[in-house]
């Protein structure tokens, strides 16, 4: 079993990722940090959350270590738990432990897809306190300054049932993200997926009319993501309308109507 | 057939009391001479058209013949679909109109196979039109293209090319054309005398501009020939926004090369004309393909070249719409050189002429939305703000007014400003200064629901009228008079009276808004039916409530797991035994707890017809109260829902629990409440069922149906079509997530549930007694 040292080094980042920030955010969550406030980051899929973690991780240079939630995550899968190892119970630390005991930064991305106990497990850690309690092990870990927590919800999708509590998300400095506007989410664009300007700008359009149906049944326009792929595919000798087709209409809808629509405006634009 | 068989069908299929028997015989002379797969044709086009409207369908029947003579029998469904649409539209008539103008109307289209009608391409029009606006933009069908910023007005069917493809293309040329008018501002110019231009015009021809037109019918009239500055500024304008489209959608713009070649094919021929109509006609066919026409302009070349200069930098480059003006002007001088009036016999380029009436009126409608919306939004805070602090002696009369700005009255009467093309620009924050108003001498923030609203007036306007404030502060003290809260009348509220299409089978086409549907409250009544039923079954309900028990999965150890948050101990020693023992040992030691919740939402729906009367209808109740007590245990949200009715303006659906009650007194009550009525139309109730079960949150939505026959109704429900229908609604459901099941004691269910439900999807009870144990049983199989 590798060390707890060696284990944090796989979450250093090693090259600075490419981020375009779009407002004061690496300024405030820069800030946040100094101050040993968590963070909680809003915004629709594939709008570059993610990355952000990434870039801040880089800049603050800590490692990150990123916990994508789902419903089934226990609290022991953040925390650690006792592990039978050839007739021996060896305890194993869970992300959340790892990164406190390193003073990392601990993302828990999609927060709301984890069962509502799970998020409780922060609460300590997220206010004043930054205390970790290991139950099992009856340790109670206390953050170093560097650690920072993270979280990041999608306001746009999840169905009521899945909203944040209030006793949780009153405990973070709160980021809003969104798609970038057009000229810097082309610029993104096309330092992504290395497509020329003009087709990263198309593609943004392309993005931009798609976001406009989300009161004609789509539930969510594409995200900068997807445009990413596109022009990846793109560049790499897709004829760009099929590119577009598969990589941004194809997963925002499965409606024929919908999907034919979207396909006429791909066809528009490119 | 022969005469007296076509008679027989044909009474059978209309009500021939409506009818001399001179005319039916008319009618059966006429069909008596045509094939027999004509006259089935015939027949079954009756039977679509009888039930919607009796008179159109005796008007069918009169024009057939005409329609037969250009069209082959296999399209009259086309034909009659075509003028069911007119008449659900616009009313019958329109569509007598519409069946009388046949060989104009619709066959001449049709005949050449390749015509797409609006309503076809709709679906996938719309859709695209609105991402290209970013907003709600709506399609319509009128004779000529136009646009009044919140329609798109396109013609009903296009025919210009041999191929649908190609068609469709066409309809989304025209859209995206009339897109590109509002997105580059054609209609959002505003003119005033002091522009150089404009000076310079009024100066030129001596007239005045006129402040009833609006732009830019105004401009215009600047001119001693309106019409033809019309066609010159439409002509610019399409150069411009070509441009703009090439700009913006070039993918568009290369697919509709062809389009736009055999749109220029199609217009008239540059020989046949002279001066001025001449060299527009010219003008045209350069602006449609960028390529100088055949002949030039023939005896006027030079007059062309100089008009081709003008445009040329708008084609390459693009402009603004003062840029447009400015080239219109001098276009205009161009043509007045040439001798002979200008006589505007052929349709403009690219759909018609502009309609600035038309815009304006929407810009009024809307304008006059947003007063009413913000003095009731502002009205209603404000009333809210009053009633929490302490009540002020508000006076509108007190009101101070802002400094700077002129009277309100004044104010509103201004022409409103520029406007970057209703909307198109990319959205922005409003401007910081719609954050406050002033109130009553105090500058209020603007609450955010209200933001977008006043910035949007302020775009319009260029500022928050004070008359809007000041009927805001009435409304409030009005309000606060009154005592603001809702009515506190808690009556049950019965919605509707709500609309339903329903699928007709035969037309392969719903009738729109063909059902009305009322959902009204059953009234309790106090039985001891409930607490009886709960006897009866006392023994087996205890085990009901067992089972059910059971079901709640919502936290279950699982043991032996690789990992888990406990040690099972069992396997923990079983492990330690293997391992002194010399077995390899497992290493699955754990206990987890799954907490596995059932997200559930159900809605059974009971038939309440007439033929339930008797022990049927007590089954079902007693199958409900059993129904109920179970789930009570397990926690799964439902709902019941009775439904009945008579004819299709009165389906009724009567609520007995709805998601989000408790069973209760109430509830039994109108469990107990539950009687026989009228008829099974069973379509309007599924669907509109299948709308709430779709608006609730659950992973799981069942909708159980409960009934005892056939879907029937008293009119022409019944049968296939009756069937269809039911079965169309189910297939609505199940698109929206919704799992249909039906339990039914009909022992003919074999032959059609399976057909509407599927063959796994309903369960039939031969004994009825038995219904009201199994009913849980069903239940419980479904959700487990």
């Amino acid at each position: 079993m590798p060390a707890p040292e060696e284990k944090i080094a796989e979450h250093r980042i090693t090259t600075k990722p490419f981020y375009l920030p779009q407002g004061d955010e690496v300024e405030i969550a820069k800030t946040a940090h100094a101050n040993q406030l968590p963070l909680l980051l809003k915004g629709p899929t594939g709008c570059g959350k993610t990355r952000f973690m990434e870039f801040l991780a880089w800049e603050l240079k800590l490692p990150l270590v990123t916990v994508s939630c789902h419903d089934d995550l226990s609290t022991s899968d953040l925390v650690g738990r006792y592990l039978i190892k050839g007739g021996e119970a060896v305890w194993v630390d869970g992300p959340l432990t790892l990164a406190v005991r390193a003073g990392a930064i601990c993302y828990l991305d999609e927060i709301v897809e984890a069962r509502k106990d799970t998020t409780v497990v922060i609460h300590p850690l997220a206010d004043d306190r930054r205390d970790l309690p290991i139950e099992k092990k009856g340790e109670l870990l206390t953050a170093p300054p560097d650690f920072m927590l993270a979280i990041s919800y999608n306001p746009g999708y999840q169905s009521v049932l899945k909203d944040l509590k209030q006793s949780t998300r009153q405990r973070f400095v709160a980021l809003e993200f969104d798609y970038p506007e057009a000229e810097l989410e082309a610029r993104i664009v096309g330092r992504e997926s290395g497509v020329d300007q003009a087709t990263a700008r198309a593609l943004v359009r392309v993005a931009a009319m798609t976001r406009a149906l989300k009161d004609s049944g789509l539930p969510e326009g594409a995200s900068t993501r997807l445009l990413i792929h596109a022009g990846k595919l793109a560049r790499s000798g897709i004829a760009i309308r099929t590119a577009c087709r598969v990589a941004i209409t194809g997963t925002l809808s499965d409606e024929p109507e919908l999907l034919a629509a979207l396909d006429e405006i791909v066809s528009s634009v490119f | 057939m022969d005469h007296s068989e076509l008679t027989a069908r044909l009474a059978a299929l209309i009500e021939v009391d409506a009818l001399n028997y001179w005319e039916i015989e008319d009618y059966v002379e006429q069909l008596a001479a045509q094939p027999t797969e004509v006259q089935e044709e015939v027949l079954r086009q009756v039977g679509v058209i009888w039930p919607v409207s009796q008179a159109l369908c005796l008007d069918f029947l009169d024009q057939v013949q005409r329609g037969l003579n250009c069209l082959h029998h296999s399209r009259l469904g086309e034909w009659v679909n075509a003028t069911l649409d007119v008449y659900e539209k616009d009313g019958l008539k329109q569509a007598q109109r519409f069946l009388a103008e046949v060989e104009s109307n619709f066959l001449c289209q049709i005949r050449g196979k390749s015509g797409l009608g609006l309503t076809e391409a709709g679906g996938r029009l719309l859709p695209y039109l609105r991402g290209l606006a970013g907003r709600a933009l709506d399609l319509a069908s009128a004779p000529t293209t136009y646009t009044d910023s919140q329609t798109i007005f396109l013609p009903p069917e296009i025919t210009l090319c041999k191929e649908k493809r190609e068609n469709f293309l066409t309809y989304k040329l025209l859209a995206s054309w009339q897109w590109g008018l509002l997105a580059a501002g054609t209609f959002s110019a505003r003119l005033t005398p002091e522009q150089p231009l404009i000076r310079e015009l009024i100066v030129r021809h001596g007239r005045r501009l006129s402040s009833e037109q609006p732009f830019p019918a105004n401009f215009y009239h600047l001119f001693p020939d309106p019409e033809l500055a019309g066609d010159l500024f439409l002509l610019v304008e399409t150069v411009r926004i070509t441009k703009l489209m090439r700009q913006e959608l070039p993918g568009l713009m290369r697919d509709s090369a062809p389009i736009l070649a055999q749109l220029r094919r199609q217009r008239p021929a540059l020989s046949g004309l002279e001066g001025k109509n001449r060299l527009l006609e010219a003008l045209n066919h350069w602006a449609l393909t960028a390529a100088p026409p055949e002949s030039a302009a023939g005896p006027n070349a030079k007059l062309y070249a100089r008009a081709v200069e003008l445009l040329l930098p708008l084609a390459n480059t693009g402009g603004t719409i003062d840029d447009s003006l400015g080239i219109t002007a001098q276009l205009y001088r161009l043509c007045e050189r040439l001798p002979g009036g200008y006589h505007p016999e052929h349709p403009p380029i690219l759909g018609g002429r502009l309609q600035p009436r038309a815009v304006e009126a929407i810009r009024l409608r809307r304008r006059e939305e947003s007063r009413q919306q913000f003095i009731k939004a502002l009205g209603a805070m404000l009333a809210v703000e009053a009633g929490e602090n302490a009540p002020p002696e508000r006076h509108p009369a007190q009101r101070q007014k802002p400094s700077g700005l002129p009277d309100d009255a004044a104010a509103a009467l201004l022409p409103p400003p520029a406007k970057g093309g209703e909307g198109e620009q990319p959205l922005k924050p409003p401007p910081a200064e719609t954050e406050y108003i002033t109130v009553g001498g105090r500058e209020i923030k603007i609450p955010e629901p209200l933001r977008e609203l006043a910035g949007e007036i302020r775009q319009d306007l260029g500022r928050i009228p004070e008359r809007y404030i000041s009927a805001a502060l009435e409304q409030a003290g009005t309000a606060a008079v009154g005592g603001p809260g809702p009515d506190p009348n808690e009556g049950p509220e019965a919605t509707g009276p709500l609309l339903y299409d329903e699928w007709d089978y035969r037309r392969g086409g719903f009738r729109k808004n063909w059902c009305t549907l009322l959902e009204k409250q059953l009234l309790p009544v106090s039985s001891p039916f409930v607490e009886n039923t709960r006897e009866k079954y006392r023994g087996q309900l205890r085990l009901l409530k067992r089972q059910f028990e059971m079901m709640r999965l919502q936290q279950r150890f699982v043991r032996r797991q690789k990992e888990g948050d406990e040690i099972d101990l069992d396997a923990a020693i079983e492990a330690l035994i293997d391992i002194r023992a010399g077995h390899p040992a497992s290493d699955n030691l754990f206990i987890r707890l799954n907490r596995d919740e059932r997200n559930i939402a159900a809605i059974f729906l009971v038939d309440m017809s007439y033929s339930t009367e008797g022990w049927v209808s007590t089954a079902l109740k007693e199958a409900l109260v059993l129904m109920c007590e179970s789930l009570q245990v397990l926690g799964d949200r439902y709902a019941i829902y009775g439904f009945s009715g008579m004819r299709r303006s009165r389906a009724e659906l009567y609520q007995i629990k709805h998601l989000g009650e408790q069973y209760d007194r109430k509830v039994k009550g109108r469990i107990s409440a539950i009687i026989p009525k009228d008829y099974t139309r069973m379509g309007p109730p599924i669907r509109h069922v299948s709308r709430i079960l779709a608006a609730s949150e659950a992973k799981i939505r069942l909708l159980i149906t409960l009934s005892d026959g056939k879907p029937e109704d008293y009119d022409d429900y019944k049968g296939e079509y009756a069937i269809e229908d039911t079965r169309h609604a189910l297939i609505e459901a199940k698109a929206a997530g919704i799992h249909p099941f039906c339990i039914t004691i009909d022992r003919e269910a074999q032959e059609y549930i399976p057909h509407m439900y599927g063959a796994v999807n309903y369960i039939f009870i031969n004994d009825v007694k038995r219904l009201p144990l199994r009913m849980p049983e069903i239940y419980r199989a479904l959700t487990t």
